[in-house]
């Protein structure tokens, strides 16, 4: 018995200290290296939380890189599927789209009258930018889901941020390094959301169940009554860990003999998850008038601020006054032009009346002429009687008409 | 010469394999979950550390092993030095088996991984759910020590293969 007992210790102290030369360390080593490790997490050490960022940081590079052809055998597998039920899923989609459509526009008018209200309400306006994260690893763990994202501190991520694949909720940060963070998915046992199922408008929570759907949990036996397959389960925004109002599940009914288990269909199938987004929220304070007109007082007790402040009204008259002397001269620039059209306009029409005129005057000296002509004609006209007389046409015969006749007659 | 030295060196390649494999499965989780079976799934590292500790593999380094167990913990999510431990308490387990056995034999060896793995998986759990306040499935854990259990004597007579392959 005692040799028993001996050859039993023996074989334990070699397993445990005997180092063959090939071993740098002893077993007992690593079992007490891990053990510390173990209990140094426990306590949330800071050496530990840096080695484990350090760790992901590498691993999860490398892990994505050895994950390739894994992932080619599920994208393949997933092809193959996807083509043999391409057709069916292509109508039933075409039809949610068209409904979905018609739903958006609604939607898109709650979400504005809502931000208008939430304004009204907070003290900030919390303004939400949602960037594209790949997912570099996805092992589907059957003990923990979780996915590790390609997105850190380095793009604002924090621990709590909120995942969505399109606008349907994936689940949260609960680890952030500087380029990379873990998701833990809504499937995840780990995983509690207060929710609201509507159009009851029972509020619950539900817990992942380590599967493809959620649980109902922490509910009053007598709302259940109320459920249907088609009660649509969101955020409630209880607790301020995900934000109100995003989509998460449909209810779904599980009849057994002794029971009945109500159940949440997720939206976004976790297993087929590419490319997520994650809402990084920043919050900037809204800055009341009366808080901007104090900050005014408060700027003009300062005497430099109120010299500025002079300075800046003087310039802005001085401003004003140059622009309405422009304004000014612009105006009379174009009545100048204006007048000396007209002045050439007149001048045009005194050269014209003055062309008339001398013309008038030529026609009456012409038409005394005539007159005269008429008259004392036959007098200065050299004819068989009349010998002394002048040819027509001849100035001195103009010149007898004009003195009516001969001077010496 | 140098086909000699290519030689040396795919031979190197090939004795380093086993470890080369266990970084792979732990940094790829290799346990066919994207299959989609419900509860199917099973730990390759448990029984790639269980054989080749047992058969004292010249270059299965515990360091290296204590390093994968690192490397598991952070891809899959679990508290830092869990899975170091048990690939550890996997090693003292077959280096005490091999102080003990006279003749080895291979179903006694399959009933003693069952053991070991069942123990580990347990204080697994133990650790996880007491220190840590995890949720686990107790079943999922149950489902996984028996698939990895019945998985061990398929990977057992791959691995003796390779070992006859690196012999020859």
């Amino acid at each position: 018995m005692a040799s028993s007992r001996d050859d039993f210790i023996i074989a334990i102290r070699s397993a445990f200290l005997k180092k063959s030369t090939k071993q740098k360390f002893s077993l007992l080593t690593l079992v007490l290296i891990s053990v510390l490790i173990i209990l140094l997490s426990s306590l949330d050490f800071k050496i530990i939380r840096y080695l484990k960022i350090g760790i992901s940081e590498v691993v999860y590079r490398s892990s994505f890189v050895v994950s390739i052809p894994e992932n080619l055998i599920k994208k393949s597998v997933k092809d193959i599927v996807d083509y043999s039920t391409f057709y069916k899923i292509y109508k039933k989609e075409k039809n949610e789209l068209n409904q979905l459509r018609s739903n958006n526009i609604s939607s898109e008018i709650t979400q504005f009258e809502n931000k208008e209200l939430k304004e009204l309400i907070n003290n900030y306006v919390s303004s939400a930018d949602k960037i594209l994260a790949k997912i570099i690893v996805d092992h589907d763990s059957p003990f923990l889901k979780s996915i590790i994202i390609n997105k850190g501190s380095k793009d604002n991520i924090k621990i709590g941020t909120n995942i969505y694949d399109q606008s349907y909720l994936v689940g949260r940060v609960i680890e952030v390094n500087y380029k990379t963070s873990r998701v833990l998915l809504l499937s995840d046992l780990n995983s509690n959301v207060p929710v609201t199922i509507a159009p009851q408008n029972i509020q619950a929570i539900i817990t992942g169940a380590g599967d493809e759907y959620g649980q109902i949990k922490y509910i009053k036996k007598g709302f259940t009554n109320d459920f249907s397959e088609q009660s649509i389960v969101y955020t409630s925004g209880t607790g301020a860990i995900f934000k109100s109002g995003i989509p998460i599940g449909r209810l779904k009914i599980s009849e057994d003999e002794k029971s009945k288990n109500y159940i949440v269909e997720f939206y976004s199938d976790f297993s087929q998850l590419k490319y997520v987004f994650a809402e990084v929220v920043t919050e900037t304070e809204i800055v009341s008038v009366d808080e901007k007109n104090s900050q005014e007082k408060d700027n003009l007790k300062n005497p430099m601020s109120a010299k500025l402040k002079i300075l800046e009204d003087e310039i802005q008259i001085i401003e004003e006054t140059n622009s309405k002397f422009k304004d000014e001269n612009e105006n009379l620039k174009s009545e100048v032009n204006r007048l000396n059209n007209e002045i050439l306009n007149f001048e045009n029409q005194i050269q014209s009346q003055k062309k008339t005129i001398s013309q008038f005057d030529l026609d009456k000296k012409e038409l005394g002429f005539l007159r005269l002509n008429l008259e004392y004609g036959h007098k200065c006209r050299k004819t068989f009687l009349n010998i002394k007389g002048f040819a027509v046409g001849t100035s001195e015969y103009k010149k007898c008409v004009l003195n009516k006749g001969r001077i010496n007659e | 010469m140098s086909n000699l030295s290519t030689k040396n060196s795919l031979h190197k390649l090939y004795s380093w394999l086993p470890i080369i494999v266990l970084f792979i499965s732990v940094l790829n989780e290799f346990d066919f979950n994207y299959l989609n079976l419900k509860y199917f799934s099973f730990n390759f590292p448990f029984i790639l550390i269980f054989f080749f500790t047992l058969k004292d593999f010249k270059h299965f380094d515990y360091f290296l092993v204590f390093i994968a167990g690192l490397i598991n913990d952070t891809v899959v999510g679990l508290p830092l030095g869990i899975s170091s431990l048990s690939y550890t308490l996997i090693c003292i387990a077959t280096s005490y088996l091999r102080n003990i056995t006279i003749r080895p034999n291979a179903i006694k060896d399959w009933f003693y991984f069952l053991f070991i793995i069942s123990l580990i998986n347990s204080m697994n759990y133990s650790i996880l759910t007491l220190f840590f306040t995890y949720n686990l499935e107790l079943v999922g854990y149950l489902i996984n020590t028996f698939f990895t259990f019945s998985f061990y004597m398929i990977f057992v007579t791959i691995f003796k293969y390779y070992i006859k392959g690196l012999n020859d």
